[in-house]
């Protein structure tokens, strides 16, 4: 296609162009339409975001409604005690798992070569005007970036640009640490808190809008908290360089369960703050306890008694059966869910209390996870002490953040277990398993939402009524559970025959057999999907807006437009619609980015 | 700790967990069973000291959810206006937001105490729904906006509108409203129907339909925000439908509905003598006998008959507002005016009217 001139074979950047973009001429067709078509988009969008006509301050002035709806502002430290937790779990990981992976400073400019050559490129392909459409229905073009505007952006970048290309190739020994790094960068974005500033709505004392709106920091009244989280994180990151360089092991196991449990204990005790009596805890939290506590010795004590292995199948039938009288008694609630903890405990002791080690180990985690079920549990069915005027702590993001995060944790249990019941050879399982996962597949999410919103309290016996946000948890919970277990079996079948064969011939029970050898390399193998899966699950999360949820949308589509005090957002959907639609790339983003690296560190697709 | 320890903690603690997000909350989510037989609303709402308010939580100037998460609007201060009736506290209120879809399943199932959701007071909604409906608090009415530069003016009529694409929302009383009025006049007219106003309002403005149809205080309070007074015009001058909004509660328990309905008229009474909530302290109760009953400036027996304080109203006023106040603090500023309008007083030949005090 492109005559094979000098530039195009000996220059490396010709070469790459001649053999990416304009190999053949369907190719370069194919180039030509796809540039016109980005270019055209990019300077669509450009245009629209920096019309005259929109009123980007209807997204920033409601940023405390997106985020947390109502919540009081008294109790404000709440949420910034929920944000710092899962920043200081991150500083506390960075540091520890810090892979010890360098950047050279010719490193560093190459990126930065990259982010001004892109940020010249854009600039220079930004739209000088755009369409204004008047009131009577006539267009206006109005100018949005001057030349001086332009000039003065495309100047300094296109220098920076050169710049750095030169210094790209600077042979300088310093490495440093892309984890400090990316931490610098971070401490830049608070840094520039404090310095880029916007127009920002003010209200005077008597509640009148400042006109022209004042020129305030970004985050102007939230800076200093993010400071302090900044200073908290960097603190945490140290503190897991130094546990990393003492080897303490134990710390390896510990943050992974941290991060499982931070979300939970964030939802039921910081955020929700509960009304939590002593009495009751003395009265049915420490004796659920006890009991548990002495059963479940008992029950990994003797798991591998060879006098009790005869009546093992009678004895887990009998706990079942008891189980389930116990559901039905009207009992507190933490029996009731400790002893599905202690069916699952019966389940898997005979798989690890083998040796006196493990029943030792399997007895502290018994007991830890007592601990944990219970306050967690006292937490989450405790009424709330805030007050808010409309009655829900959660809304905005954080209900968003609710749904996504709980989806998962439910649904991912349901899921392995119904995936397990349907590849099971007993046959009433397997029906019961494959009809629960056909039918909740079947039928499309916003359908099961109204089930839940509508019907689900048609179904349930009068009095009992659940608040529409559990209800809508619970179905999440099935939906995704059910899309999980396909993806499950999926890895399931993926495992080889001889897999299960070298199992039992090493004389594994079938729970040592799924728990220890099938299971994990299931997993191990299905970890993109599921991450997708996730993924999905938290932009899904948005469609509760139709069932009367006040979740990020509803707030962006609804709530904003409908504004008239003390500043007029009548109208403003348009900009909240951009806004949602970058709020979310923003996180599957870096989530999915997060995952690939994941993948890599698994090996998969490699080993 | 060796493998098998953490792989079976993770998976207890998971499926604990999931047991425990699943179903902990069940027990507090569990409300109490409402009798709706035994007790009146008003006995459970004074127990249980709050009043539990339906609104929408989206309606411009109705019920509007502000940036702090506060709930204002006119329909939100006639809930203020219960509470400080029942509790002399404007503030003991709990909204809850709803949409159209929900508002009478919320109300029927015991959720809300009330619902002044911008709703209009219909046949089928008084008889076959099982609701009553308070005293009309704003007087709206479907009409719509055209173009000047397309001919339209605020003196067109629904023949003016043939050939013309209409916007609306979708399957709403709306819709129906202009496709039989279109209908009657035989205009022949495209309905481009969306799911929103406000994308309505979009599509109206990008140029893709004509004409815009919706509740009239809609209509004028779009055109005062987008500055069109001169370019956009609304018609007919007589809306093509009625639609009163009120208060609404549950049928046949008139001791509460008795309460909604009176908390409506003192504001209105207050409007009429001109009392407001910054004179409500130096009015002259004994020139004005009905005044004084209503105030609790005498005995206050007749509020006290109905179980609430002999001050319940004087509170109303003071705390909210006479109707005027509530009404321009609310609708003045989205370019919604009494004068000459039907939310006028029924003196100045506006609909606006309570009956006596006495």
């Amino acid at each position: 296609m492109i005559k094979d001139t000098k530039f195009f074979i000996e220059n490396p950047y010709g070469r790459w162009v001649r053999d990416n973009l304009f190999s053949s001429s369907s190719s370069a067709f194919l180039t030509f339409f796809a540039g016109f078509m980005v270019i055209y988009s990019y300077r669509g969008i450009v245009g629209f975001i920096l019309n005259p006509e929109r009123m980007w301050t209807s997204v920033t002035y409601n940023m405390k409604l997106y985020m947390i709806l109502a919540y009081p502002d008294e109790a404000m430290i709440r949420v910034w005690l929920s944000v710092g937790l899962a920043l200081i779990l991150g500083g506390l990981s960075i540091g520890f798992y810090n892979s010890g992976k360098t950047i050279s400073l010719g490193g560093i400019f190459q990126k930065l070569f990259t982010i001004s050559a892109v940020i010249a490129l854009l600039i220079a392909l930004a739209p000088t005007n755009t369409n204004v459409i008047q009131n009577d229905g006539s267009i206006e073009v109005v100018e949005i970036i001057s030349r001086d505007i332009r000039m003065l952006i495309l100047g300094p970048s296109l220098v920076l640009t050169l710049a750095f290309f030169f210094l790209r190739n600077i042979k300088i020994k310093n490495l440093f640490n892309t984890a400090k790094v990316n931490l610098t960068y971070f401490g830049l974005i608070i840094g520039s808190l404090y310095f880029i500033k916007i127009p920002t709505i003010s209200l005077d004392s008597s509640g009148e809008r400042i006109i022209p709106d004042p020129f305030l920091p970004i985050a102007s009244t939230t800076y200093i908290p993010w400071t302090i989280l900044y200073v908290a994180m960097l603190l945490f990151f140290f503190i897991g360089s130094l546990l990393k360089n003492r080897d303490i092991k134990i710390m390896a196991r510990l943050i992974p369960i941290s991060w499982f449990l931070c979300p939970l204990f964030i939802f039921s005790w910081i955020f929700k703050k509960p009304l939590v009596e002593l009495n009751t805890v003395f009265s049915a939290d420490i004796p659920s306890i006890l009991v548990f506590g002495i059963i479940g010795f008992l029950i990994i004590r003797f798991s591998d008694n060879e006098s009790i292995g005869v009546y093992r199948t009678p004895i887990n039938i009998g706990f079942l059966v008891l189980s389930i009288i116990v559901f039905l008694l009207p009992l507190v609630f933490i029996f009731k869910a400790t002893m599905v903890l202690l069916l699952l405990l019966l389940v898997v002791s005979p798989a690890i209390a083998t040796t006196k080690e493990g029943k030792r180990q399997l007895f502290i985690v018994w007991i830890v996870s007592l601990f944990v079920l219970t306050f967690l549990i006292r937490g989450a069915s405790s009424d709330t002490m805030l007050v808010t005027p409309t009655g829900s702590i959660f809304g905005g993001f954080s209900l968003t953040w609710l749904l996504a995060i709980f989806g998962t944790y439910a649904s991912f249990p349901l899921g392995l277990a119904l995936a397990l019941g349907r590849t099971s050879t007993l046959p009433v399982i397997r029906i019961i398993c494959t009809g629960i996962i056909e039918i909740v597949r079947s039928v499309p999410y916003i359908t099961w939402l109204f089930f839940a919103s509508v019907m689900l309290t048609v179904f349930l016996p009068t009095g009992v009524e659940f608040n529409l946000i559990i209800r809508v948890l619970i179905l999440t919970a099935f939906f995704s559970g059910a899309y999980f277990a396909e993806y499950i079996r999926g890895g399931l079948q993926s495992i080889p025959k001889g897999q299960y064969e070298a199992a039992n011939a090493i004389g594994m029970n079938p729970f040592q057999r799924i728990f220890l050898v099938i299971v994990p390399q299931a997993l191990r193998t299905i970890i993109p999907t599921l991450v997708g899966s996730v993924i999905t699950s938290f932009k899904d999360s948005s469609l509760v807006a139709i069932i009367g949820l006040f979740d990020i949308l509803r707030i962006g589509t609804s709530v904003i437009p409908a504004q008239s005090q003390p500043v007029v957002f009548i109208g403003r959907n348009l900009e909240q619609l951009v806004f949602l639609s970058f709020f979310f790339w923003v996180f599957t983003f870096v989530f999915s980015r997060r995952s690939m690296k994941f993948e890599k560190r698994l090996g998969l697709g490699e080993r | 700790m060796s493998k098998k320890a953490i792989v079976s903690l993770l998976v207890l603690s998971m499926v604990a967990v999931a047991c425990a997000t699943d179903t902990a909350e069940e027990e507090v989510a569990v409300e109490e069973e409402h009798d709706h037989s035994d007790e009146s609303t008003l006995e459970m709402v004074l127990e249980r000291g709050f009043v539990k308010c339906g609104v929408s939580g989206s309606a411009t100037a109705f019920s509007e959810t502000g940036a702090d998460g506060s709930i204002t609007g006119f329909d939100a201060d006639y809930c203020y206006a219960v509470a400080a009736a029942l509790f002399g506290d404007y503030s003991k209120v709990e909204f809850k937001s709803l949409t159209s879809a929900e508002r009478f399943t919320s109300l029927a199932a015991g959720d809300i105490d009330v619902l002044i959701r911008n709703t209009t007071w219909t046949q089928s909604r008084d008889t076959e729904l099982g609701n009553d409906f308070g005293p009309t608090t704003y007087f709206d009415g479907q009409q719509l906006m055209g173009r000047n530069s397309d001919g339209i003016s605020s003196s067109s009529t629904l023949a003016d509108i043939d050939g013309l694409s209409v916007c609306t929302n979708a399957g709403t009383t709306t819709e129906k409203n202009i496709t039989e009025g279109a209908g009657l006049v035989g205009a022949t007219i495209t309905l481009v129907t969306v799911e929103k106003f406000s994308e309505a309002m979009d599509k109206f403005i990008a140029g893709e339909c004509d004409i815009v149809t919706t509740d009239g205080s809609a209509l004028v309070g779009r055109r005062a925000v987008n500055d069109a007074l001169n370019d956009w015009s609304i018609f007919p001058t007589s809306p093509i439908s009625k639609e009163p909004l009120g208060p609404v509660y549950r049928s046949n328990d008139s001791a509460w509905g008795d309460v909604i309905n009176w908390v409506v008229y003192a504001t209105i009474i207050a409007d009429e003598y001109g009392v407001t909530s910054a004179n409500v302290d130096s009015v002259d109760t004994d020139a004005f006998p009905e005044l004084g009953r209503l105030f609790g400036a005498n005995d206050g027996e007749l509020q006290t008959i109905m179980g609430l304080d002999a001050k319940a109203f004087y509170n109303v006023i003071k705390q909210v507002g006479n109707y005027d106040e509530i009404y321009s603090r609310n609708l003045n500023p989205v370019g919604l005016f009494r004068e000459g309008g039907a939310n006028d007083r029924w003196t100045n030949g506006g609909l606006i009217y309570a009956p006596p005090a006495r």
